[in-house]
């Protein structure tokens, strides 16, 4: 009797972490496998010229591609920066400048699947935005910060030179989500920089 | 034996666990590219408040426009004072107002300060003076790069400097380079802007606070600009009930001692006989000139954490109906015309057709699914048995609560509540048949048809939408409402300039109440629509804005006209609840105003700078920046820019540079950075723990 008690609990233990395994899991694995959805659709929009997404029904598209050469970093940037969106790449925050053009561009994802390589972003770092045009853009990295989620003043600093912000939660290795605190990485054009 | 046994079947459970692991694993897999269709990213965790700061970097300590100067260890100093001292003359209709701004270095080194602060939206800055010692400095205004680059040049080379920014409509920043150690520079800003009407009161706010969850609601843009009032004229008894949608006083901030203080005083001419005058967040002191003057000041210096705002009216309750000032300059006419809309019919009465459209795709899933619901809600509660109403929910699909408006009796409101209970976020974004359904539905009453969206507007085809409320608007003025951390406000706010309607924001669950109010109490009380003004007869005259906004109640109709010459009279015409509606105004006398051609230049502006926005025209970049040249006002385009001659920082000394002034401003495009962090490594976490537990329960059986 007491056996048999336990052994559901075993049983029911074992289900509930294949759940929890598979729920976990499928987040990093859905980051990796989008990528390569929303490559094919980024390739289409490149030739088209025109807005194509990933699969039929998504919710967003591929609106820009992020390349950190330092760190073997190569992703399609999604529009929207909503749960939605960042579960499958770096989200554009539509409300900044578009991509590679004047003003801030803001990109946010998340700390434990796109953006992990934040953490290791020095100064002087050069990061490369193509938009959807074929425009290209190299910013450096000027400085890295942690500010609260409310504080977003510094959004439009200077809104008249070209300038890309990378935005993702902080600390890196936390294990609880929600957190106040967000790792900012500010970076300039290399053109405004030599000029 | 037995012991063999049991460890067999141990065994052989522990290899049934492998295998159902490994088949887990791949199901997973498999399950991965169909949930890619089927489920929405739960990744959009909750977002939780609780959770303290105690990092010095943080900017979000600080309180109001606090001046702060960046170390380079990377955490910011505070400069313990920026004493800020307002000056204000209201004359009848117009407001001049000097803002004089001492930076102070508490360090001993050299400094540059940064200060971002608020002022009205409607203000237009065109004076700046920096103040040394007993010299005045006299700013130009410049073209924005060409200012930067002057005072940059300035800097580099030690000289001491000033330059005013804009960088909203609402927002500016002065900076101050060369500050020397334990020093102090004041920098003098004048603007001019014009005293606001809502009734028969008037009032006039001086924006200090900037902490975004406690600044009362975020102007509506396309109204704003026409809620001024009068001074003197054609005076008529007016009986309306001031409107409740009056911004709620703000909340108070703890106060401390490294907050900014404010001194204020103002110069009181209304042009009538003054009635009551209060302050409505600070003590004040008033001195009577005479009936029509007085002078106010503040009590005590106060920490710049609340807005300023001056309320009055005339004394015996009648506030003038309409007024006109004029100036003659460089051999133009300038004219500003205030008239109060008509007041004869019981705007109650009239009925409406409400429809609302929610956006229920994927992007809206967790908090933003629920403050919509909430504001739904909201707005069906506020619905009136007159009215008539529909709901339309789209995502990739769409569908929607009745086929055609319904009347707003129990029955159907019963349904609509039921109805937005059971929405649900999923799927993409198809925008535009939903927009269509809405505009193009067969009107069921008379009058005017409200449509109201709520949206955090992640489309893509933007052009095809506008030009679908452009076409298909008819009778219909179109809300937007913005909901989530960032929306794309740009696509909303140009989507209520074409539905001819305004922009609203909802920043967070408990905003949702007060952003509704707000809206709904403007929505039930239309007073005058589609205002027109008969230019025909002398095509000289240039008014701005071009489209006139409709008229809300308690809302006077603004004209700002120049012309060669300004004709004997003009006429105006409008729909008035469902008639139409004339007046002709004769344009002679009035008081005269200097600054009659500074706000006409500001409002060309603005007008100016909507087009540019839904254009991307070079061409009218370079007219506004003519325009702000010409008026010496300060634009997004055009800054103005003070430098002392004589250098004074020794070049071999270092300046402090990087320093930077804090604080969201109100109307910030977006309210918070997004959620960026994934439940993925809990969820592994608390996933092994259990399998150990399993595997753990499996051995003690053993």
């Amino acid at each position: 009797m007491k056996h048999g008690s336990v052994h559901y609990l075993s049983i029911a233990l074992f289900i509930g972490s294949v759940a929890l395994l598979t729920s976990g899991g499928y987040i990093h694995i859905k980051a990796q496998l989008a990528q390569w959805l929303i490559a094919s659709a980024w390739t289409q929009a490149i030739d088209n010229n025109e807005q194509a997404k990933p699969w039929p029904w998504a919710d967003t598209w591929p609106v820009a591609r992020l390349e950190v050469a330092k760190y073997k970093i190569d992703q399609y940037v999604l529009a929207g920066s909503t749960g939605e969106s960042l579960a499958f790449g770096p989200g554009y925050v539509l409300a900044s400048a578009a991509p590679t053009e004047q003003g801030n561009t803001i990109i946010a994802a998340h700390r434990d699947t796109h953006f992990e390589f934040l953490q290791d972003v020095q100064q002087g770092d050069v990061i490369t935005v193509h938009n959807a045009m074929g425009l290209r853009r190299d910013y450096i990295v000027q400085d890295m910060t942690v500010v609260d989620k409310q504080d977003v003043t510094w959004l439009d600093n200077d809104a008249y030179s070209h300038q890309l912000t990378l935005v993702t939660c902080y600390p890196f290795n936390a294990i609880q989500v929600g957190g106040r605190l967000r790792y900012v990485v500010r970076a300039v054009s290399m053109e405004e920089i030599s000029a | 034996m037995k012991t063999t046994q049991d460890l067999g079947s141990h065994l052989l459970l522990s290899l049934m666990s492998c295998v159902l692991l490994s088949w887990g694993v791949g199901f997973t897999l498999s399950l991965v590219l169909m949930s890619l269709v089927f489920m929405p990213a739960n990744a959009h965790a909750e977002i939780n408040d609780e959770v303290d700061l105690e990092h010095v970097t943080s900017l979000s300590d600080l309180q109001s426009g606090q001046l702060a100067f960046r170390t380079e260890q990377g955490h910011y100093i505070l400069s313990p004072k920026l004493n800020t001292e307002v000056d204000i003359e209201v004359s009848g209709l117009l407001a001049r107002v000097m803002v004089s701004q001492t930076f102070t270095n508490p360090s001993s080194q050299w400094q540059e300060g940064i200060y971002v602060f608020p002022l009205p939206e409607t203000a237009a800055v065109d004076h700046l003076r920096m103040k040394i010692g007993d010299r005045l400095i006299e700013g130009d205004i410049k073209p924005k790069k060409q200012a930067k680059k002057i005072y940059q040049q300035a800097k580099s080379e030690g000289k001491q400097a000033s330059l005013v920014e804009q960088q909203r409509p609402n927002m500016f920043t002065t900076s101050v380079a060369n500050i020397a150690p334990n020093d102090s520079i004041t920098v003098v800003i004048e603007y001019q802007q014009m005293v606001s009407q809502q009734a028969n009161k008037f009032s006039l706010r001086f924006p200090m606070a900037m902490t975004p969850r406690y600044i009362p609601g975020v102007p509506i843009a396309n109204t704003e600009e026409i809620r001024h009032f009068s001074g003197e004229g054609w005076a008529v008894n007016t009986d309306q009930v001031p409107d409740a949608s009056h911004i709620t006083p703000p909340v108070l901030l703890a106060t401390s001692e490294s907050t900014n203080r404010a001194n204020l005083s103002i110069l009181l001419a209304a042009g009538f006989a003054l009635g009551q005058v209060n302050s409505s967040y600070h003590q004040i002191e008033e001195v009577i000139v005479n009936d029509n003057t007085r002078k106010i000041r503040l009590i005590d210096d106060v920490p710049a954490n609340r807005d300023f705002e001056l309320v009055w009216q005339a004394s015996n309750q009648q506030a003038p109906q309409a007024a006109l000032f004029k100036q003659h300059k460089n051999g133009e006419d300038y004219a500003l015309l205030m008239l109060t809309p008509p007041n004869k019919m019981n705007i109650a009465s009239i009925s409406r057709e409400l429809i609302f459209i929610v956006d229920t795709s994927g992007s809206m899933d967790g908090t933003s699914m629920k403050q919509a619901k909430t504001a739904l809600q909201y707005g069906l509660s506020q619905l009136r048995p007159q009215d008539s109403f529909n709901i339309i929910r789209f995502s990739d699909d769409l569908d929607s609560l009745f086929r055609q408006a319904k009347v707003a009796n129990q029955i159907n409101l019963d349904t609509a509540h039921d109805y937005v209970n059971w929405l649900r976020a999923d799927g993409g974004t198809e925008m535009a048949p939903a927009l269509e359904m809405a505009l193009q539905a067969k009107q069921v009453t008379e009058g005017l048809r409200q449509v109201v969206f709520l949206t955090d507007g992640s489309v893509g085809n933007e052009d095809e939408l506008f030009s679908i409320i452009e076409q298909d608007l008819g009778n219909s003025r179109l809300f937007t409402v913005g909901i989530g951390s960032a929306p794309n406000s740009h696509f909303m706010q140009r989507a209520a300039y074409f539905g001819r309607g305004s922009h609203s924001y909802i920043g967070s669950e408990d905003e949702v109440r007060q952003k509704m109010q707000t809206l709904f109490n403007k929505l039930s009380h239309p007073v005058l629509t589609d205002i027109k003004l008969d230019l025909a007869a002398d095509s000289t005259i240039e008014m701005w804005p071009k489209v006139i906004p409709d008229l809300y109640l308690g809302e006077p109709l603004l004209l700002t006209l120049k012309a060669a010459t300004l004709p004997d009279d003009i006429v105006i015409n409008g729909v008035y609840g469902n008639q139409p509606w004339q007046k002709k105004v004769i344009l002679q006398g009035g008081g005269n105003s200097e600054s009659v051609s500074v706000l006409w230049a500001r409002r060309k502006i603005s007008g100016l700078m909507d087009e540019y926005r839904r254009t991307d025209n070079e061409d009218i970049k370079a007219k506004s920046v003519d325009v702000a040249l010409a008026h010496h006002l300060v634009s997004k385009f055009t800054s103005l820019v003070a430098v002392d001659k004589t250098p004074i920082r020794p070049l071999s000394e270092k300046l402090n540079s990087q320093s930077i002034a804090v604080n969201p401003p109100a109307g910030s495009v977006m309210s918070q950075l997004p959620q960026t962090a994934t439940p993925a490594a809990l969820q592994l976490l608390l996933g092994f723990i259990l399998l150990l537990a399993s595997l753990f329960s499996q051995w003690r059986r053993v």
